[in-house]
């Protein structure tokens, strides 16, 4: 059913001219394997950000905001429902697989959540800093991905991201206009959160990138968080916050902002699950799993 | 522009209309937050436009997918940002009823089919199970009842694979 290619030689210009792989093509093993982690990290990242936002159900000041913090958390797990069905239908893992291994701490999600949201300020900037960063990597992703189902789940993700963003907007400029107390709070997240949205766009792209060979992503890790610093940078300086890097300056000549040296350790050791806490919030993620447990026995007894 | 407060009695009527007109034809601009590129007009969101004080106040009644959308507040934002875009129109004031409620009927059958290649997104329309937006077989298998969003459910399609969310 599927179509099959000659040699790799004709699958790569095949992408390589915008071609799209459906699931049932024979697709090389490393464009599977690419594809397949990439989806999979997606799919863990968007289950773990849900289960994050899940906390502030409680604590979310006013109904308005606790319906926003609600809904994104449904999305949120929403979108990894969605995902996980694309990353399984690879046939490199199964859904339990995935969760199982991620449960276990043997899984890969987003560094920044690797990291404790202290006060609400914190969910205000993952909110307008986190947000706009995924969305600016998802719409470039979307652009031109030549894998089909996920390019054609991203298109409603990025729709529903892009929604996400304007809450954090509305949010920002609550603390932005605040009082003295709500400005030291928002300024104290940025700090927080400042670095790790930087290093969400990976280390710099190698030249030999697979993910950027096989066209599932089309635009390089520092090229996309260039974008990010341009936008960002200008706008939290013009609220007179200060971005916690005391080398971030705009160059002379070309007007456009450029950072301080990055410093990728705390990367590696989210990469690596040992971030500030990481511990947790597995822990966390696996207990859910567990307490759950008796819905999906429920589901099979019924089904069989 | 004659002030519509004028004292020829015919004046306020035909402002009146011309307002209404104009507010339908921006309401049409508006887009869904979450399907950009259709309107909330297309989406059967418009319940009701009322021009008051010859076109000076408008007032938008709109019927909300479910009454928990956490996006209503956003269109009521871009409404009324519209509306005062319209000349003479000085007060807007947007309300959400509670009836009639929403259906996925009050879609406009040309929105519905670009919510299903644009979004790979099926719309059911009474008992009939939708077919699948992407290669119009008859065979969605439900997965969920919510999807990334409450007025969602999910499905995969039986005939092609896909992954398919379904407005109902």
């Amino acid at each position: 059913m599927g179509r099959s290619w000659g040699s790799q030689a004709e699958f790569e210009s095949f992408v390589d001219g915008g071609g799209i792989v459906e699931p049932g093509d024979d697709m090389p093993d490393e464009y599977r394997d690419a594809v397949f982690r990439f989806i999979e990290l997606h799919a863990n990242s968007e289950l773990m950000g849900g289960l994050t936002e899940r906390d502030w159900i409680p604590k979310a000041p006013g109904l308005r905001r606790k319906m926003a913090v609600l809904a994104k958390t449904q999305d949120e797990i929403g979108h990894a429902h969605l995902l996980y069905m694309v990353a399984a239908d690879l046939g490199v893992k199964t859904r339990t697989q995935m969760l199982e291994d991620l449960f276990a701490g043997r899984g890969r999600f987003h560094n920044v959540f690797h990291y404790q949201a202290v006060t609400w300020a914190d969910q205000v900037a993952i909110a307008y800093l986190v947000d706009a960063a995924a969305l600016i990597s998802q719409q470039a992703v979307f652009k031109n991905c030549s894998y089909g189902p996920y390019k054609r789940i991203l298109r409603r993700i990025v729709a529903e991201e892009g929604f996400h963003m304007r809450h954090g907007e509305e949010m920002l400029l609550v603390f932005a206009e605040g009082t003295p107390v709500q400005r030291e709070m928002f300024q104290a997240a940025l700090d927080r959160w400042w670095w790790p949205t930087l290093h969400m766009f990976g280390p710099p792209s190698r030249p030999d990138d697979a993910l950027l060979r096989w066209h599932i992503k089309s635009e390089r890790n520092e090229d996309l968080r260039d974008k990010f610093v341009q936008k960002y940078a200008t706008l939290c300086t013009g609220y007179g916050f200060a971005p916690p890097d005391p080398e971030l300056r705009r160059d002379a000549e070309t007007g456009r902002w450029v950072t301080g040296e990055i410093d990728w350790a705390p990367l590696k050791a989210t990469i690596a699950n040992l971030g500030p806490d990481s511990a947790r919030r597995i822990g966390d993620a696996a207990r859910h799993w567990e307490d759950t447990r008796w819905v999906r026995d429920a589901l099979e007894a019924v089904a069989a | 522009m004659t002030s519509p407060r004028s004292a020829l009695s015919d004046r306020p009527v035909e402002a009146d209309r011309s307002v209404q007109n104009e507010v339908r034809r921006v309401l049409g601009t508006v887009d869904d937050p979450e399907y950009p590129g259709v309107s909330i007009v297309e989406l059967g969101l418009v319940e009701d436009v009322r021009v008051a004080e010859g076109g000076a106040r408008v007032e938008v009644n709109l019927v909300p997918t479910f009454s928990g959308c956490p996006a209503l507040a956003f269109i009521a934002e871009d409404v009324r940002g519209a509306v005062l875009g319209v000349d003479g129109v000085s007060d807007v004031v947007v309300t959400f009823v509670a009836t009639p409620a929403w259906t996925p009927a009050r879609i406009a059958p040309s929105a519905r089919q670009r919510i299903g290649a644009d979004f790979g997104v099926a719309v059911q329309l009474g008992a009939t199970p939708p077919a699948c937006p992407r290669c119009g077989a008859p065979d969605l298998i439900e997965q969920s009842l919510f999807g990334p969003v409450r007025c969602r459910s999910v499905q995969r399609c039986a005939s092609c694979g896909e992954v398919v969310e379904t407005i109902r």
